[in-house]
């Protein structure tokens, strides 16, 4: 053994400190997206903003607090509908959208006594019975008639490019807040609680994390990010129809992108997002092979690399492009542990 | 050594993709710019996978003959444009159908759009057509849900400046019921199972006084959620009551799921009068019943014996059923002549704008078009809401076919209060006789 003197903890390495710095500049050139981009392109990135919340947010729910929901289109379609509620009663637009899942949020949080106590596939299913609910519930609202919908009406007085920019900053910047809410949670003291409850609840209990709180945490903030990305996509549409906001597809796809990406990493469901995102402007157009060749995927994926592309990477080459863990250096250099 | 290796792995891998997402982006842009300068661009959005599929079957083939008739290109003002129509599915699916609604906006540079059948298509399309300043033009979507379910609200000024719609609405099945009742006896209790959607509100605020007023007693057992299995409290209510005409607004598959339950439950052997409405369109659907479809009533927006031809390409109702026919193997249905329709009042509004190739031109044409097409009048500028152009709806029954017949049921006209034009070729039958 190595003497202990020789080892070192480090969170940042060189690989983390380029990355960061790249990532910094990449959102500095994002910032001026819709002028750098042509019309089509500024809207599918603000989809693709969309996507990566709702990656993120399954990815810290799943893979970091081992809650495995497919009812999360109940925060996407009530974000949705939070947003036409708010501009229908006469909060400017795009305040509606912000304003929108943080009250989802707050509601998220009576919510989670309840589901908390599920565990497992009880916790899936009731879920998704939660989500079903809430559908039925947003159905009886006069506003929207049932199936029928209605339309975010008030976007209306933007013009088009304007419209489309305001859409894209909006979902940018709700995009980098709740990544950097994630970043930094997994960084702090609760990380590391969150981590331990992942790898085994009990254990984690017993050795003193407040495993309760710590899921509530994530849940809610689970809960708030899936409705932004719902009031981003209603940005996008501007047509809200319950059946495609509550629509168990988003859940699916959340799955998909987190499955692929990688599952319990920090980066895995940024590039689930961005392949996912890719797939789908290729072959979208194939419609139910589309849908076939996703569910394949996944499940693939799940059977022979269920570490997902970036957990395979990260094995292979050590990569840990963002500081979010810690890492053990020892003196010779060659062995490395994480955790 | 092994950071440095990532670190370029990293680099490399996100080269890729973030190429590639340039790329699938960025392409489409690219086309539209090479050929702008002459031609017309359509887009034209339908559902023909999924659940709506039945309404864009025969879209293929009307594309087939508005090709060919403008393959010579479209004359405006003097000058021949070549017209390029780029059609698109939405696999039923509304956030799809407007993701492809601006994909055509902004990566293939549309003039027009033109979009037809349901909500969940016409809704989104127009939505985005609003939202990106393009004309477009949208039918088969009762026009209060078109219009009141995009946000508008009655008695104000409308806030659409480039969608129009001409469609049914609500009030043209009412106007067909009472007149077509009063061809069979009955005791006059109406058993009504309206969903709660904008159609099935619209109806059950608006029709059910109208039909007490006629002297009808209505049993309304409350709206139900569209996707409902079980109806066996609203059977057992029907049954109780004797009701023997029955009336609905569902979605198709609602009805199936109804229709069946009611006959196990014993309820439709009491009907006389099954009229059902946004369902029983197309001859598949009514097939999938079995003898269950026999003598339904339906409105229908279109119907082979409608005396009016298309605008665009001249063909006849009889032509269009037949070449499809012909052509297909299929039973000649509706939509053909629905779907042709939006084609004449399409190409009637470039053809009278100032100039095709401006936006604003065109849909200055659209808000004061009046024109002629296969569903007969379109006149945007006198509907009951800016915007809107209701169209006829005729009352028809499905018939099981004469013997050596190659379909399974025939669809006859029995009533024809909306438009007298259009010939009665059939008297109503019972339900049950």
């Amino acid at each position: 053994m190595t003497p202990a003197a020789a080892v070192t903890v480090h969170r940042w390495n060189r690989a983390s400190i380029v990355t960061m710095t790249a990532l910094g500049l990449l959102v500095l050139v994002l910032a001026f997206g819709p002028a750098i981009f042509g019309a089509t392109l500024t809207d599918r990135m603000t989809t693709l903003f969309a996507y990566v919340i709702l990656a993120a947010m399954w990815n810290a729910l799943a893979g970091y607090a081992g809650l495995v929901s497919v009812g999360q289109q109940a925060f996407f379609g009530l974000g949705a509908y939070a947003a036409v509620k708010l501009s229908h009663g006469g909060v400017e637009v795009y305040l509606a959208l912000v304003l929108a899942p943080l009250i989802v949020g707050v509601l998220s949080l009576p919510l989670s006594s309840f589901a908390l106590r599920l565990r497992g596939g009880e916790f899936a299913i009731g879920m998704w019975v939660f989500a079903e609910l809430m559908h039925l519930l947003v159905n009886l609202d006069g506003l929207v008639q049932g199936e029928t919908g209605t339309s975010l009406i008030a976007l209306s007085s933007f013009g088009p490019d304007a419209r489309r920019a305001f859409n894209y900053w909006v979902a940018l910047a709700v995009m980098l807040a709740l990544v950097a809410a994630v970043f930094f949670l997994l960084r702090s003291r609760t990380g590391a609680a969150i981590q331990a409850i992942r790898d085994s609840e009990e254990a984690a209990a017993s050795i003193g994390v407040r495993v309760m709180a710590t899921k509530r945490l994530i849940f809610v903030l689970a809960a708030t990010g899936c409705a932004a990305a719902g009031a981003i996509t209603l940005s996008t549409l501007t047509t809200f129809q319950p059946k495609t906001y509550f629509s168990v597809q988003w859940t699916a796809y959340m799955i998909f992108m987190t499955l692929v990406g990688g599952l319990g990493t920090f980066e895995g469901p940024i590039v689930g997002a961005v392949i996912f995102f890719i797939v789908e402007t290729v072959f979208g157009a194939q419609g139910v092979w589309y849908l076939i060749g996703l569910g394949a995927a996944a499940l693939l994926f799940s059977l022979f690399l269920p570490r997902g592309i970036w957990g395979v990477l990260t094995d292979r080459f050590g990569i840990a492009l963002l500081p979010v863990g810690y890492r053990l250096r020892f003196a010779d250099a060659t062995k490395r542990t994480e955790s | 050594m092994s950071d440095l290796r990532s670190r370029r792995t990293f680099v490399r891998g996100a080269g890729a993709v973030a190429g590639g997402a340039l790329l699938a982006g960025g392409l489409p842009s690219l086309r539209l710019r090479a050929d702008a300068a002459e031609t017309i661009k359509v887009g034209f959005i339908s559902p023909r996978s999924g659940p709506l599929a039945g309404f864009g079957e025969g879209d293929p083939y009307v594309l087939e003959l508005v090709r060919k008739t403008l393959g010579k290109g479209l004359t405006v003002g003097g000058k021949t444009y070549a017209v390029e129509i780029l059609d698109r599915d939405t696999q039923s699916d509304p956030a799809r159908a407007s993701t492809l609604a601006k994909d055509l906006i902004n990566g293939s540079g549309i003039d027009v759009m033109l979009t037809t059948s349901t909500p969940e298509t016409v809704n989104p399309v127009s939505d985005a057509c609003e939202a990106a300043g393009v004309p477009c033009v949208g039918t088969i979507v009762p026009w209060e849900a078109w219009y009141f379910g995009r946000g508008a609200k009655p008695g104000q000024p409308s806030p659409y400046k480039w969608t129009y719609c001409f469609s049914f609405g609500v009030k043209q099945f009412f106007d067909q019921f009472v007149p077509e009742w009063h061809g069979i006896e009955t005791n006059k209790k109406v058993a009504v199972l309206y969903p709660n959607d904008a159609d099935g509100n619209a109806i059950r605020a608006h029709l059910i006084p109208d039909l007490q007023k006629a002297g009808y007693t209505v049993i309304d057992p409350g709206g139900y959620e569209d996707g409902t299995s079980d109806f066996s409290a609203q059977i057992a209510r029907f049954k109780a009551e004797k009701c023997e005409i029955f009336n609905t607004f569902p979605l198709p598959p609602d009805f199936a799921t109804f229709w069946r339950q009611a006959t196990q439950q014993g309820y439709t052997k009491m009907v006389k009068i099954a009229q059902i409405a946004k369902t029983g369109l197309f001859p598949s659907g009514v097939e999938s019943l079995g003898s269950l479809g026999d003598r339904l009533l339906s409105g229908f927006y279109w119907h082979k014996e409608f005396p009016y031809k298309s605008t665009l390409t001249g063909v006849t109702p009889h032509e269009l059923a037949d070449g499809y026919e012909h052509a297909t193997g299929k039973q000649w249905q509706q939509q053909l002549g629905a779907s042709m329709s939006l084609f004449d009042v399409g190409f009637a509004a470039l053809k009278s704008s100032a100039d095709p190739k401006k936006k604003a031109d065109v849909a200055k044409a659209l808000s004061t078009l009046k024109t002629q097409s296969m569903v007969g009048k379109v006149d945007f500028t006198s509907g009951p809401v800016p915007n809107v152009s209701p169209t006829i709806l005729v009352s028809t029954q499905w018939i099981k076919a004469k013997p050596g017949s190659k379909f399974a049921y025939d669809n006859v006209i029995v009533n024809n209060v909306t438009d007298p034009k259009v010939p009665v070729n059939a008297k109503i039958v019972p339900y049950n006789s």
